[in-house]
């Protein structure tokens, strides 16, 4: 009888910190949204889980548009943006756009669109402890 | 020890029982999955597509800065609100609304909008996701004109979480409406302000560059053709695709520069689009979208 209340005790503990240690991206996704700079409307919020970096990149896509502005940035615990990186890819994947510019990693990219299409939103993680964060997209004409 | 056993059993039960649903809530998204969902499809597959379409809201700040001028009466009327019975008709038609509600909001002309906010809140709830409007929070905000900021964005949250929790429920195909009618709704008032004012030379810029959107929306509706209304509104798009068939978009990649100022990378984007379209592409396609339109809301 021991044994197994022992057995259920442990498994609970293991279960709690699993839920400690999950990714839950909702609040850095809200915490994002009041930071996108002064004119810009948002758009999007995007989640960032890295599985607890079982994951390289997360991605997402949208139709960006000649002649608007966009700003998207990252929200994340501890450090301003825990390693993570965003880059943006046009529809042919060549790279137009990172938040890492000689190895200086920051929490916002402003990208003046002048090609209409499909844009890749991606995530990447450079020496992240958390894997996990928040985005968000805003726009201003 | 055996109250310590028994303590951990009722601890772990109960976690158990926080995470289950309501029978109710179980039966009720079991309902909702029946009449919206169809056949089986790949709801990651739609869903990554869906996420690609952009806000009408941008559609009204470039007519705003195109210098057009703000027109209630191309707008939908609440008033025909009775007319629409179906979930298939409800749901295109609350994109409808929350285009005009993103049109007037951004024309600052918000007490016009709340006339949309009963037909939205009544729309919402008869596809049960009314929970996710807070027509009193928008309703306040509306009556003041210093709060365009935050109706902008409460409102941009609130259709967020509408297509959010449509997809984690596997009802996409409502997501794909409210969509594609925001979307035609967009496309009616562009059109109507470029048959105005045929001097402006970007108003066919952005009706041509829709031919992105119009090609995701066809594949997004294909995924569901074997349904009868779904297959009808695209064979409507299709036709609408076929006017953007001269439509020609050329884009030019060259590498873009980077620096950092204030902390923000901020890019200088090297690459062009050019957007062929003449005034006979504009008025084919203004005519399909204002036939789709009226089909949508009558």
């Amino acid at each position: 009888m021991r044994k197994i209340a022992l057995l259920i005790l442990i498994s609970l503990g293991a279960a709690s910190s699993q839920t400690m240690a999950q990714c839950n991206p909702d609040n850095f996704t809200t915490a994002c949204i009041p930071k996108l700079a002064t004119g810009f409307n948002f758009l999007k919020s995007y989640k960032i889980d890295g599985d607890g970096g079982a994951k390289e990149k997360v991605e997402y896509s949208y139709v960006f548009t000649k002649g608007t502005q966009y700003m998207i940035n990252i929200c994340a615990d501890g450090s301003a943006t825990d390693g993570i990186i965003i880059s943006l890819f046009d529809s042919n994947r060549n790279r137009v756009a990172s938040s890492k510019i000689d190895n200086q990693v920051v929490s916002a990219i402003a990208y003046p669109c002048s090609a209409t299409g499909i844009y890749y939103i991606q995530y990447t993680f450079d020496k992240s402890a958390g894997y996990c964060g928040g985005s968000a997209l805003g726009f201003k004409r | 020890m055996k109250k310590l056993f028994v303590f951990a059993l009722a601890f772990f039960l109960a976690s158990c029982g926080q995470q289950k649903k309501t029978d109710e809530q179980e039966f009720q998204t079991a309902m909702d999955s029946l009449q919206d969902a169809g056949p089986k499809i790949d709801e990651n597959l739609v869903n990554g597509i869906l996420q690609q379409i952009p806000s009408p809201l941008e559609i009204a700040s470039i007519l705003k800065e195109s210098g057009s001028k703000y027109e209630s009466s191309i707008l939908n009327s609440e008033d025909n609100l009775s007319k629409y019975n179906t979930n298939f008709s409800k749901a295109l038609n609350l994109g409808v609304f929350g285009t005009d509600l993103g049109y007037t909001n951004i024309y600052e002309q918000s007490k016009d909008g709340i006339k949309f906010l009963s037909a939205i809140k009544s729309l919402a709830n008869d596809l049960n996701i009314g929970q996710f409007f807070d027509i009193e929070t928008i309703g306040r905000l509306a009556s003041n004109s210093k709060n365009l900021d935050s109706l902008l964005l409460i409102t941009t949250q609130n259709f967020n979480d509408i297509n959010g929790y449509l997809q984690n429920q596997g009802r996409s195909k409502i997501s794909v409406l409210l969509l594609t009618g925001g979307w035609i709704e967009a496309m009616q008032i562009i059109c109507q302000a470029a048959t105005k004012n045929t001097k402006n030379k970007d108003l066919p810029e952005k009706i041509g560059e829709q031919q992105i959107i119009l090609g995701q929306l066809v594949l997004l509706l294909s995924f569901f053709e074997k349904e009868e209304d779904m297959a009808s509104l695209l064979k409507d798009l299709r036709e609408l695709e076929n006017a953007f068939k001269g439509v020609e978009i050329t884009t030019t990649y060259k590498e873009s520069t980077m620096k950092i100022v204030n902390g923000v990378a901020v890019i200088t984007d090297n690459s062009t689009t050019s957007i062929k379209i003449t005034p006979d592409d504009v008025k084919n396609i203004t005519q399909i979208v204002n036939s789709m339109r009226n089909k949508i809301i009558n």
